[in-house]
């Protein structure tokens, strides 16, 4: 392998995959380089698919990528030891297609999304790990595999190889993640028969539900649980910011976590049954805005989790990673087409592209959100036990007055928090959420 | 949360193509994580339990069950011991759904 590539990706992810896609569907020679078995086989997401940034590049998805079910309702949670609290939206609009969001099972559909690279005629090689960037001054100029004479060569290589970014870390592109920058999330995926699931939820044919829930299931640490609904099989999981797993004095593993929340009152009878076929973990790049290193420079770009793109207040990341990179082929293609070479100037567009997208509009958005949460447990701890206590106190008819119940409750958020606590948390979220 | 949750249990689910003789992540210098590392917080984070606090104060070390998210490298800032690699292409964990 001493070819020379005008584009090499590294990693199959969907960022890795709508970069390698979008290139050689332009013509240019492309080499994608994934390490697992198959593309996905290394790629853990809850998932949801946001269909709009896939239409972008293909607009005919949904004919034949594997999804599992579109999500007619949406349901938030907020729990504490034997209770939740919720709303759930549903809706006959989400049921007319084409629909706007669908689970789907990862290894699935990467493996479906790499066909499709390979179509548009990427060359794609599995079970190939990169081991470091190669540089000729500042420039860089291909990579290093862990194959004999593993060393190719490209005028651009994209950088999709995921959370961890090992590849720009090890050229000193950036630093080392913080631990308060990404959350730790674990999950399992359980089996049972399609008609359970739907008379369960409510649902029929490939209509979907997904949960969103926090609250005491995270152990009083800044994190969120979820629950989708997949065809014949329901994906349940928490994370929390591995520098709260990493400093909680109850020293709770993500699995303890993780079994906690199964046996919760109000989430064992709707997996009761399911046969837990696969347990995953995976890092989630959440520190937003602030966290976003910098993403291109000679001969280089980052995209998806690497440049850790996500928003973490909308739970929505697989749409980010293929808007990036898509956004970073396009730069690529204009490149080879101006024909002034791959520096970084010439690459500047990748960073314009990202500023005018909702990409780094959402995240600079959100930008203060992390540390909000970060550093007011209570909106984990304190705020839903309160809610939870304030629906029983109120909904339950036990010859109590309702303006008494009333009092009960608001002595009972004043005794939690001070009014000062109370208008300065409102105060905190309005601010984040503007 | 003193749930004791057998983490085997879950990982005996998954697929693993395990690379013999030579594991991805190792601890730099053992003696350290004995030594000057109070709280030995791989040992309660990795999410598949590769990290086992001995009797004797030590950390141990086992990658067979690594599902590669990277939280060891990450928590371990204060001494930097681990020494963190993907598996050779087509080792480790390999996801049948993700």
């Amino acid at each position: 392998m001493s070819e020379k590539f005008d584009v090499i990706v590294v990693g199959a992810g969907p960022s890795g995959n709508a970069a390698a896609y979008t290139a050689a569907k332009a013509g240019l020679s492309v080499l994608q380089i994934e390490r697992g078995e198959y593309p996905g086989s290394k790629n853990v997401q809850g998932a949801i698919l946001y269909a709009n940034a896939l239409e972008q590049i293909i607009p005919d998805f949904r004919d034949d990528a594997p999804l599992e079910r579109h999500i007619i309702e949406q349901r938030m949670w907020v729990l504490d030891d034997e209770s939740f609290v919720g709303t759930h939206f549903r809706s006959d609009d989400y049921n007319k297609p084409p629909y706007n969001r669908y689970t789907i099972i990862r290894a699935q559909f990467d493996k479906w999304f790499s066909s499709k690279v390979k179509e548009a005629g990427a060359l794609v090689i599995c079970e190939t790990t990169v081991e470091c960037l190669l540089m000729d001054g500042d420039q860089v100029v291909g990579v290093r595999c862990d194959r004999q004479g593993g060393e190719v060569f490209a005028d651009v290589v994209i950088l999709a190889d995921g959370v961890n970014s090992t590849l720009a870390r090890k050229a000193g592109f950036h630093g080392e993640i913080q631990a308060g920058n990404v959350a730790l999330a674990v999950k399992e995926i359980l089996f049972m028969p399609q008609e359970t699931i739907e008379a369960r939820f409510n649902v029929k044919d490939e209509e979907g539900v997904v949960i969103e829930m926090f609250g005491k299931i995270t152990d009083g640490l800044m994190g969120t649980g979820f629950l989708y609904t997949n065809k014949d099989s329901i994906t349940l999981g928490v994370g929390c910011m591995l520098s709260d797993f990493k400093s909680n004095p109850n020293r709770t593993s993500p699995y303890a976590m993780l079994e906690k929340m199964k046996a919760h009152p109000s989430i064992a009878p709707m997996i009761a049954g399911g046969e837990m076929k696969e347990y995953c973990a995976h890092l989630i790049p959440e520190g937003g805005f602030h966290a976003v290193p910098k993403v291109f420079g000679n001969g280089w770009m980052i995209v998806g989790d690497s440049g850790g793109f996500v928003n973490a207040v909308h739970r929505e990341g697989s749409n980010l990673a293929m808007t990036t990179g898509r956004l970073a082929a396009e730069t690529a293609i204009a490149a080879k087409a101006a024909g002034k070479g791959f520096a970084a100037k010439q690459l500047a567009g990748y960073k314009s592209a990202l500023d005018e997208s909702f990409v780094m509009k959402d995240l600079h958005k959100y930008r203060d959100m992390p540390s909000v949460f970060h550093d007011n447990s209570q909106f984990f701890t304190t705020y839903p036990e309160l809610v939870n206590r304030a629906a029983r106190t109120m909904l339950t008819v036990d010859g109590i007055d309702k303006k008494t119940k009333e009092k009960e409750i608001f002595s009972s958020f004043r005794k939690s928090r001070s009014l000062a606590g109370l208008a300065g948390d409102a105060f905190k979220l309005w601010r984040a959420f503007r | 949360m003193s749930t004791v949750v057998n983490v085997e249990e879950k990982l005996f689910q998954n697929r693993y193509k395990v690379d013999h003789g030579r594991p991805h992540i190792k601890i730099r210098q053992p003696e350290l994580c004995r030594n000057e590392c109070k709280v030995q917080s791989c040992t309660f984070v990795c999410p598949a339990a590769c990290y086992k606090a001995e009797g004797n104060g030590a950390v141990t070390l086992i990658t067979d069950g690594c599902l590669e998210c990277g939280s060891c490298r990450i928590i371990c800032t204060e001494l930097s011991n681990v020494e963190w690699e993907y598996p050779r292409g087509g080792h480790g964990i390999l996801f049948k759904f993700g």
